[in-house]
């Protein structure tokens, strides 16, 4: 490190009502330095880098950029002295176009005071050209693929000059070739002196990437590590602060008769030049079987579970047979009826109720259980949330606590316990440890684990494959909705699943080299 | 781990208080609100009883079609129509009298002294005509696509139009004086349904105990708040939602045309030209006040009916201290109180958040103007021009110290003690 790093974090602070989300955070950075930041959720990553940038204006202790105390009113003031993030969920304006979203808020302008549009769009294109990104920039915003979008957000940030870019998550929505291109970019950035501020879960991208690794856990730093000198067992090991136990899954599962069969599922996409969602899907799953549906991002994995949950936007064609009997839901009632449960991809958006309690989110399935004289008992309600509550290990003070008091993990243990009440045959998981942390993963592959042994027939997807490998019985491959291969749990590597899923396509030069963390 | 259900029983009363506050303070500004009164004018103190009977009577009348647009606004969507769909209901209300009444000698319907089974059919004919309202709505919305604002917009805009026309019709052919726009019934009975306080006070409060069963106490009312909450999760949690949206628009509409019914029965008249005009907006307010929000999902019944009877409460407070002229006050005091309400919550966020400015830069500095001007001439107005320059000048001064306080606090908050932007 040289002798004047160029951000400076002084005994820095921040107090929510009741929480403390952030204690007493000291660390320095380097001039082009790559410093990656990692912990659970809610370690207090996301608001330290807000304060970074200027997205949370009060807190405590102080913060100075080479050797200059700052204190930001907004995130102008941070932009001005080129820091810029980007977020997780990215701020661009869907309706508007690539330049304009560039240029947004410093718009060029023609001497006589009109929007110079000739000239931003050349500008955004030789930005988006130095960043491999091959879109027009007067497309819409809202028609672009998210690693696209996302360039956007760098394009901007390279257009303020920034010499400072905080990136949060930055790979949660991209396919390996994105990912891919999106490290070209920060090696290529780097390489100009930009100094990166690199949050993540994943410690792979992180050993990949950084010089050095910050680890935060429950609002504190733990520690600051040489990432030459350290290994993902070690951080793993700051970030909850406990030893992982391996989790047992090893032990094999005996899967029953088949409960669900699928056969030629065809699902139109009207006015689209592909035609299908998804073209001759033909699959089985047994009682006591977990199926992993593996595929890269538009492969078609939500698509195969809302058809077979009739909550499929389009009718598919093909043959569905839940034990036996042939069904074709119309509407989601109609398939958890039949026991058939979903527990959704985007859990705040299609899965929680934010304004309801844990225990009201529990029962809503299941309240015609909980009914006395034809009305709703409250106790009887309680009783069961409670009961779910217990079973499951969901950490929460109590059942009439607010949802969104819980930790991510918890709530989904909430939703799963919604939709275990409901006693279902086949329970469909899409992306079900999405934002959650190691730790509570763990608990979620265990409970799985569980309930298959239980009899249940489980199918999940997962963006993350080492977490298929270790979880599924058997793993089915889909590629821009076609079939594209089917390994069982002896036969499926990484490698053999990435084939599938890119159809033998060149891949893309994904390091997949350094350890893998699941 | 704690996971016992409903806490322990000293958590009760806390929680009670902490699940109902929004209650309880309008309670209390509803006891504030009537003392002020109390002393500033002598109309509740010489007449009490009377005074009390007509709050009451007005709660009623706007509480029964508050109440459906409650459950609209809580199950995610918004009913404008209820001022039209009232007039609509009290033109069928009265048609249908006026077409099974006996006929005079010059062919002229007789409507002073109606039968008991001409008022069951009226009520039915009109509660039946709430429902296909409501069925249209929610087709509109469900089926057809339309955002619940535009869908209900055209019957706000639409009902009363067709309104007036069906009446003139129906006079044209039913009567002998032609194409007149006013059915009038004479019939006392009917009178008295909207005119007696108890009688829309027993129904309001009929219609409020079946509204807080169905939303509190059944899984259709639970559905609604999930919907109401989040519509994509409850469809995927197999909601049927759009069978839920058919009954809350079927319940905005048959409240409303209950509300009509009660209206026209109130002064003999149904006169869509004017009748329920704007109180569609009066409903919504009351909904907001009492705890509901637009977003949906939130609202409780006990809240809205706290919420209508604050309105009528301030409205009829400004009637008594006005004396002259207080129906022309009604719609700044509607808007005030929701602002105020929906403030209100803010500043209570805000002081949780740690500091808000309602007077920030440029904006701020205008909106204390106008706010000063506002003050200045209701009072000029209300008391005179003294009065109303005093005013004026003390709410600039006061507004202006409080921008100027909360500037001093918000550059406090920001700048730190050694800050430089370099």
């Amino acid at each position: 490190m040289t002798s004047t790093p160029l951000i400076s974090v002084r005994r820095v602070s921040k107090r929510y009502p009741g929480v403390l989300a952030l204690e007493d955070i000291s660390l320095e950075v380097a001039p082009g330095e790559l410093l990656a930041i990692v912990g659970e959720n809610g370690a207090g990553k996301s608001t330290l880098m807000k304060i970074l940038s200027g997205v949370i204006t009060e807190y405590e202790g102080e913060i100075s950029l080479r050797g200059q105390t700052v204190r930001f009113r907004g995130t102008r003031d941070a932009e001005r002295l080129g820091i810029s993030i980007i977020h997780q969920e990215l701020n661009l304006v869907e309706q508007l176009s690539a330049a304009a979203n560039i240029f947004l808020g410093r718009e060029l302008r023609t001497p006589w005071g009109l929007l110079d549009q000739a000239a931003m769009d050349q500008g955004a294109a030789e930005l988006l050209d130095q960043l491999e990104c091959l879109i027009d920039p007067r497309a819409a915003v809202r028609q672009l693929r998210v690693g696209d979008q996302q360039l956007i957000e760098i394009a901007k940030a390279l257009s303020l000059e920034t010499g400072i870019l905080i990136m949060d998550e930055p790979t949660s929505a991209l396919t390996e070739s994105e990912v891919a291109r999106l490290f070209r970019v920060i090696d290529r950035l780097r390489a100009r002196g930009v100094t990166v501020l690199y949050i993540s879960h994943k410690l792979d991208e992180v050993f990949r990437l950084a010089d050095r690794i910050a680890v935060l856990r429950d609002g504190r730093l733990v520690e600051i590590l040489d990432r030459r000198q350290t290994d993902a067992r070690a951080v793993t090991h700051l970030m909850v602060g406990r030893e992982i136990e391996e989790t047992d899954l090893s032990s094999p599962r005996q899967p029953g008769e088949p409960v669900l069969e699928v056969e030629h599922l065809w699902l139109p996409w009207p006015g689209h030049a592909r035609g299908w969602r998804l073209e001759d899907i033909s699959f089985s799953l047994r009682r006591g079987e977990i199926l992993g549906i593996a595929g890269l991002m538009g492969a078609g994995r939500t698509e195969l579970l809302e058809c077979l949950f009739g909550a499929s936007a389009d009718r598919p064609a093909g043959r569905i047979r839940l034990d036996g009997q042939e069904v074709l839901f119309q509407h989601p009632a109609e398939a958890r009826q039949a026991g058939v449960a979903l527990v959704t991809e985007d859990r705040k958006r299609l899965g929680l109720f934010d304004r309801m309690s844990v225990g009201q989110n529990i029962t809503l399935c299941t309240l015609d259980r909980s009914l006395r004289h034809g009305l709703l008992s409250r106790r009887r309600e309680d009783q069961r949330a409670a009961l779910i509550v217990e079973q499951l290990g969901v950490k929460t003070s109590s059942v009439n606590a607010p949802i969104t008091s819980l930790s991510g993990g918890n709530q989904q243990k909430a939703i799963i316990g919604r939709w275990l009440l409901t006693q279902p045959k086949i329970l469909l998981l899409d992306d079900p440890t999405r934002g959650i942390d190691v730790g509570a993963k763990a608990e979620l592959y265990r409970l799985m684990d569980q309930l298959c042994r239980q009899g249940l027939g489980i199918i999940i997807t997962s963006s993350e494959l080492p977490e298929l490998l270790a979880l599924c019985d058997r793993i089915l491959v889909l590629c821009e909705g076609r079939q594209t291969g089917e390994f069982a749990r002896a036969e499926a590597t990484e490698h053999r699943i990435m084939e599938a899923a890119t159809m033998r396509r060149a891949m893309a030069n994904v390091s997949l080299d350094c350890e893998r963390f699941s | 781990m704690k996971s016992s259900p409903g806490g322990d029983s000293t958590g009760l009363i806390s929680r009670l208080a902490r699940q109902h506050s929004n209650e309880l303070g309008l309670l209390a500004a509803i006891v504030v609100v009537v003392a002020i009164t109390t002393t500033f004018s002598d109309a509740y103190r010489e007449k009490p009883l009377q005074n009390v009977q007509e709050i009451l009577r007005q709660t009623a009348l706007l509480g029964v079609f508050s109440l459906g647009a409650a459950i609209v606004i809580i199950s995610g969507g918004i009913d404008l129509s209820s001022g039209s769909v009232i007039a609509f209901s009290g033109s069928v209300c009265a048609a249908i009298m006026l077409a099974l009444a006996p006929v005079d000698d010059a062919g002229n319907p007789m409507t002073r002294n109606l039968g008991s089974g001409v008022f069951a059919i009226a009520i039915a004919g009109t509660l039946l005509t709430g429902f296909l309202i409501g069925t249209l709505h929610a087709w509109l919305i469900t089926v057809v696509g339309l955002p619940p604002f535009v869908a209900t917009l055209a019957s706000l805009v639409g009902l009363r139009s067709l309104a007036r026309v069906f009446v003139q019709e129906v006079n044209s052919s039913l009567t002998v004086t032609g194409k007149t726009t006013q059915i009038y019934v004479n019939d006392e009975t009917f009178n008295r349904l909207g005119a007696t306080w108890w009688i829309p006070l027993g129904i309001f409060l009929v219609l409020s105990l079946l509204s807080w069963v169905l939303m509190s106490r059944t899984v259709v009312g639970r559905h609604l708040y999930a919907m109401g909450g989040n519509e994509a999760a409850a469809r995927l949690s197999g909601i049927r939602t759009d069978q839920l949206k058919w009954l809350a628009y079927c319940l905005g509409a048959m409240t409303a045309s209950i509300a009509g019914i009660l209206y026209t029965a109130e002064v003999g008249t149904a006169n869509p030209q004017v009748q329920g005009r704007g109180y569609e907006l009066n409903a919504i307010a009351a909904a907001v006040v009492g705890g509901c929000s637009l977003q949906g999902g939130v609202g409780l019944v006990s809240g809205t009916m706290l919420g209508v009877l604050f309105l009528r409460v301030v409205i009829d407070s400004v009637a008594k201290m006005v004396k002259v002229g207080a129906d022309d006050y009604e719609g700044i005091i509607v808007g005030f109180l929701v602002v105020l309400a929906v403030a209100f919550n803010e500043l209570r966020q805000a002081r949780r958040g740690g500091g808000k400015q309602f007077f920030p830069g440029r904006l701020g500095a205008t909106v204390i103007g106008i706010l000063s001007l506002l003050t200045g001439a209701l009072a000029t107005i209300i008391v005179g021009k003294n009065a109303g320059f005093a005013l004026f000048l003390i709410s600039l001064v006061g507004l202006g110290l409080i921008g100027f306080a909360e500037r001093r606090a918000a550059a406090r908050r920001t700048a730190g003690p050694d800050s430089q932007l370099p």
